[in-house]
């Protein structure tokens, strides 16, 4: 009887629990005067197969959160915080995470996420509730959105395929084998690259893969029996290591296109570890958004990085020209900067503003920064700001594509760079 | 602020939705003794039916989705439908599974069944979209508040509540009812029960049918809620969620296994969401899933019956199955 | 697909029912003698490949390696029987509640590896040696140490299981416990022998699937759990030498479809195999003595 007795203790006190969580939300509406802390948050995976996403988004909120509050914060909020909610990668699981986001984060301000694992189920919460989001989800559905407060400022998945299709051409090669894991991030990539590669004149053997088996030597078989003179391919690291080094025993390396998906330090430690660094180092191209690494955003992005460097997830030195993490930083200014010249940290209030601070208008001052825009902004003059992943156009979907680049195996240094007009000639 | 509301009625639905799946689970497991592990693969083939049956032809939306099927039933035709057709899966699937094979035997058969049907679906992009899963699928009710209000939201709470409690109806006839005295006599002594005559194989033939049925419906009001779903949503060691919070429940007992649903899926893992953030981000994560663990085994070492075991019926107990 | 892939495939089949042979074998063992589904084989596999990791990364021979990993794996497995399952088992759980009681197990040990190890991937550091054909195979030396290391293990266990005193007593046990104990077996010992057996086993297997993967993470033996559960099924349950053969089999089928058919159902025709295994012999390949017997916990 006393156990039970107990046990009816834990229920309720678990109820109460998930009742006082319900009840302590509030986000002010009407003129904003208020000093509460602001939040920015980072609905993305940090667990299961795509848990490196999380971390890349965050390494982008904190430098720009932490330059806001040295800034004094936006209008009264002295406090600027990024907040961690992990979607854990599957739509049931991040619609309540989505929802308890919502409903708990007092002075939510933004969202940076959702990504392809989720987005078709979350957004639409998101949307409903006013709340902009920044998403890094690839998928072509979003091209045409109608949703007024989601935002995308890198390229679509499909867009990175055309990429690499135009990449391996430049380089003469006229026979690919496409190597793709089985999964949700890796298939979005495939048919564009192969669609893209054969419209440029190449034939291509496009395998789908079963992730994390314990050999892919029979595939690698059927790939060498189709002579391939290069790989286009994204899977997670295990599943990437496991095949390239078993390519390595049966055949020998042929240069690897990957994607933004395997511009990633876990893909880069495993495979490098899998057929050594040297040999990774001069095979490797990765297809990704481009972000320049000079200009005045990128010195502003580097410095509040290195202001940061201790709160980030480490090591730091990955993030320094990771285009994801620039454009998160990018994100977050756009809409720190939105609410200071709306006056309001309502996103219902500040949410049209972030078009308008993107726009180039007549007689506006172009900065950079938040501190940079905040102090125009006091100074009563117009602003545009152009990030790090260079000026932000939005289409009427809000959709800013940008440029694209093929990086080198530290996922940084560009080997070339592709405009969207030139990528749209292999579509 | 809405979202509060928003909050509340989505942890309703979702408690709701693992309600009548342990109920499913229950009549399986703790009335007849089936030892099903590939029961989310019910679920989730319910789902996946009552979001074809509602998302249109398949050319529809730009034709960015592949699937089959692809109907446009008003509500609550695909929640039905998406009963049926779990139940004749399970048909299908108990008439191989669940022949004559110790039962322990029997759940590692399906184990490797619920791995396989992931496979199938992640890798047959023509049956439901592959790896992508199936998204946009309209929302039901849409007639009484506008999709995506908090009415909306109070309104299918309500629908599920409805189902809920013509589930518990049905569950609570099939538990008091001879056919639940004599699964219960199967499950308790095989043997004994078919000296008596008692068609074992085929008796539970049928509450694996019926019990799948349930977690089709599940499903179905599960996927109409969220609006999308894929092979991610149901790997097999969900099932293991729904076994756990029956055995943390009380094994056998209808409310007992409610109180489970509320416990486990919900309870534990929305507290876990409060965890303060400490160290490199993930660390916590995987904090979680050790704390959802040891929980797990705190109430199988303090409750090994359940919190509300099942009530002693009448007849000799001698060699009742305990957890 | 032309027959020139057919006998490198079947080349590759072997190595992976090698590793699949090893964990497989482990794992049955364990259940016919104990009866306890331990759903943490895979993690453990994988804690074990994580000793072995760090062996190597501390300058340690890939024979170190494989010995520290198969030592706790062995030490780990009876650890877990004493301390976690025995007393479970005392206070009457019974077969369900303990798959709960593996599994919980299973969850707390992954996620203490990625609370440790953090959500990366390891690499050992091996030479993987020169490609060789023997028989028109297309191996490398390293694949050809681990169908080696397979084989000798694989007779040990025999030798063990049909020449020794203990390895009667352990098939006495798992064929009956109450009568073996009435024989004057005794069968708590022969029970921790038969964990610590399979740990060991556990723990080869584990370092060899991630030598053969390259790179692994803490959910690398989980992932490969359910096709040791298959092989295990299709060979018939508790049978140390239908596991055998269920690996064997499950390999080759695996490796063979993927070369004849698509890559990606190839984990599905292995499990087809299984389906159609069991609709002819519902207790697999070996086990006759499965069917209909319930479960004694």
């Amino acid at each position: 009887m006393r156990r039970r007795l107990a046990a009816a203790c834990i229920v309720t006190v678990a109820a109460c629990g998930l009742a006082a969580c319900g009840s302590s939300s509030s986000a002010g509406t009407g003129p904003d005067t208020g000093k509460k802390a602001v939040v920015f948050a980072v609905f993305n995976p940090f667990s299961g197969p795509d848990a490196s996403f999380g971390p890349e988004q965050l390494a982008g909120c904190i430098p720009a959160a932490t330059a806001i509050e040295a800034a004094g914060g936006i209008l009264n909020h002295k406090q600027v915080s990024c907040k961690v909610a992990d979607s854990r990668g599957d739509p049931a699981d991040a619609v309540p995470a989505a929802q308890s986001l919502i409903a708990t984060t007092g002075g939510l301000m933004g969202i940076l996420g959702p990504s392809s694992d989720e987005a078709s189920a979350t957004a639409p919460l998101f949307n409903r509730s006013n709340i902009p989001m920044f998403a890094d989800t690839g998928q072509k559905v979003f091209d045409t959105s109608k949703f007024a407060y989601f935002y995308r400022i890198t390229a679509p998945d499909d867009a990175v395929g055309y990429a690499m299709a135009l990449y391996a051409h430049s380089k003469g090669y006229s026979r690919a084998v496409g190597v793709f894991g089985n999964d949700i991030s890796s298939q979005g990539t495939a048919p564009t690259s192969q669609a893209g590669f054969k419209k440029l004149g190449g034939q291509i053997l496009l395998q789908s893969i079963p992730l994390d088996q314990s050999s892919y030597r029979t595939e690698i078989e059927q790939a060498v029996a189709f002579k391939p003179q290069v790989i286009f391919t994204e899977a997670d690291p295990q599943t990437s290591a496991t095949y390239l080094s078993e390519l390595t025993q049966l055949y020998h390396l042929i240069p690897i296109v990957g994607t933004n998906g395997t511009n990633q330090p876990p893909w880069f430690k495993a495979v490098g570890g899998a057929i050594g660094q040297s040999n990774l180092a001069k095979f490797y191209g990765g297809a990704q958004p481009f972000a320049p690494t000079s200009g005045p955003a990128y010195v502003e992005w580097r410095k509040e990085l290195a202001a940061a460097a201790t709160k980030v997830p480490q090591p730091v030195k990955q993030w320094e020209s990771d285009s994801y993490a620039m454009a998160a930083w990018d994100s977050i200014n756009l809409m720190a900067l939105a609410a200071q010249e709306a006056k309001s940290t309502n996103p219902a209030v500040f949410n049209p503003f972030i078009l308008k601070v993107a726009k180039p208008s007549a007689g506006a001052v172009v900065v950079h920064s938040f501190p940079e825009g905040k102090q125009a902004l006091a100074a009563g003059k117009k602003i545009q700001y152009v990030g790090a992943v260079g000026a932000i156009t939005f289409d009427q979907y809000r959709n800013s594509p940008g440029q694209f680049e093929i990086v080198k195996s530290d996922g940084q240094t560009p080997i070339v760079t592709y405009t969207a007009q030139q990528v749209a000639a292999a579509r | 602020m809405n979202g509060t509301a928003y909050y509340v009625t989505t942890i309703l639905v979702y408690l709701g939705v693992d309600i009548i799946a342990v109920w499913g689970l229950n009549l399986q497991y703790g009335l007849a003794g089936v030892y099903n592990f590939a029961f989310v693969m019910f679920q989730a083939f319910g789902a996946y039916i009552a979001a074809a049956l509602t998302l249109g032809p398949s050319s529809g939306n730009g034709g960015f989705q592949a699937y089959i099927l692809g109907g446009s039933l008003p509500w609550p035709l695909p929640v039905l439908a998406a009963g049926v057709a779990s139940g004749l899966l399970a048909l299908v699937v108990g008439l191989v599974a669940l022949r004559k094979l110790r039962t322990d035997y029997q759940a590692m058969v399906m184990l490797v069944i619920s791995v396989c049907a992931t496979l199938l679906v992640t890798n047959d992009i023509g049956l439901f979209n592959g790896p992508a899963g199936l998204s946009l699928i309209p929302q039901p009710l849409t007639k009484l508040a506008a999709a995506n209000t908090v009415n909306w939201q109070w309104w299918y709470v309500g629908a599920t509540a409805l189902i809920c409690a013509i589930v518990y109806l049905f569950v609570h006839r099939v538990t008091s009812s001879p056919i639940g005295r004599a699964l219960r006599a199967v499950r308790d002594n095989e043997e004994a029960a078919e000296a008596l005559g008692k068609d074992v194989t085929r008796l539970r033939l049928c509450i694996f049918v019926f019990g799948n049925a349930l977690a089709g419906i599940s499903g179905a009001v599960l996927v109409q809620f969220i609006g999308a779903w894929s092979p991610g949503s149901w790997l097999y060691v969900e099932t293991f969620v729904f076994l756990t919070a029956i055995i943390v429940g009380g094994t056998g007992n209808n409310l007992g296994v409610m109180l489970g649903a509320l416990l486990v899926p919900v309870a534990f893992n929305e507290a876990t969401r409060y965890l303060p953030q400490i160290g490199r981000p993930g660390l916590i994560d995987a904090l979680q899933w050790i704390v959802i663990g040891l929980l797990a085994l705190a109430f199988l070492w303090f409750w090994p019956r359940g919190i509300i075991p099942e009530r002693r019926r009448r007849y000799p107990a001698s060699s009742r199955a305990e957890v | 697909m032309t027959a020139a892939i057919f006998v490198p495939s079947v080349g590759f089949g072997l190595v992976t029912a090698s590793i699949l042979a090893l964990a497989a074998v482990g794992f049955t063992l364990q259940f016919g003698v104990t009866n306890i589904l331990n759903l943490a084989y895979g993690d453990l596999m994988t804690a074990s490949a994580y000793i072995g990791y760090q062996v190597n990364k501390a300058g340690g021979s890939l024979a170190l390696s494989l010995l520290a990993g198969a030592a706790f794996g062995g030490v780990a497995s009876l650890l877990l029987n004493r301390l976690v399952y025995t007393p479970f088992l005392r206070r009457g759980t019974k077969l369900f509640g303990m798959v709960i009681v593996t599994l919980s197990v299973g969850i707390i040990i992954q996620n203490t590896l990625l609370a440790i190890g953090g959500a990366t991937f390891f690499t050992y550091n091996v030479h993987v040696g020169s490609t060789v054909h023997p028989l028109g195979f297309d191996l490398n030396t390293l694949q050809l140490m681990i169908i080696g290391l397979a084989i000798v293990a694989m007779i040990a266990v025999q030798l063990l299981l049909t020449r020794t005193k203990l390895g009667k007593a352990m098939r006495a046990t798992a064929a009956n416990r109450a009568l073996a104990q009435a024989s004057g077996i005794a069968t708590d010992r022969v029970v921790s022998v038969a964990w610590l057996l399979s740990g060991l086993l556990c723990g080869l297997a584990g370092v060899v699937l991630v030598i053969n993967t390259t790179a692994f993470r803490s959910t690398t033996g989980s992932d490969f759990l359910v096709v040791i559960i298959a092989a295990a099924i299709l060979g018939g349950v508790g049978r140390p030498t239908g596991a055998m053969i269920g690996a064997l089999i499950l390999g080759i089928v695996t490796e063979v479809s993927a070369a004849y058919v698509s890559p990606s159902y190839k984990e599905i025709f292995a499990f087809g195999v299984l389906v159609i295994v069991l609709l002819v012999r519902p207790s697999g390949i070996f086990g006759h003595a499965a069917v209909t017997q319930e479960a004694p916990a």
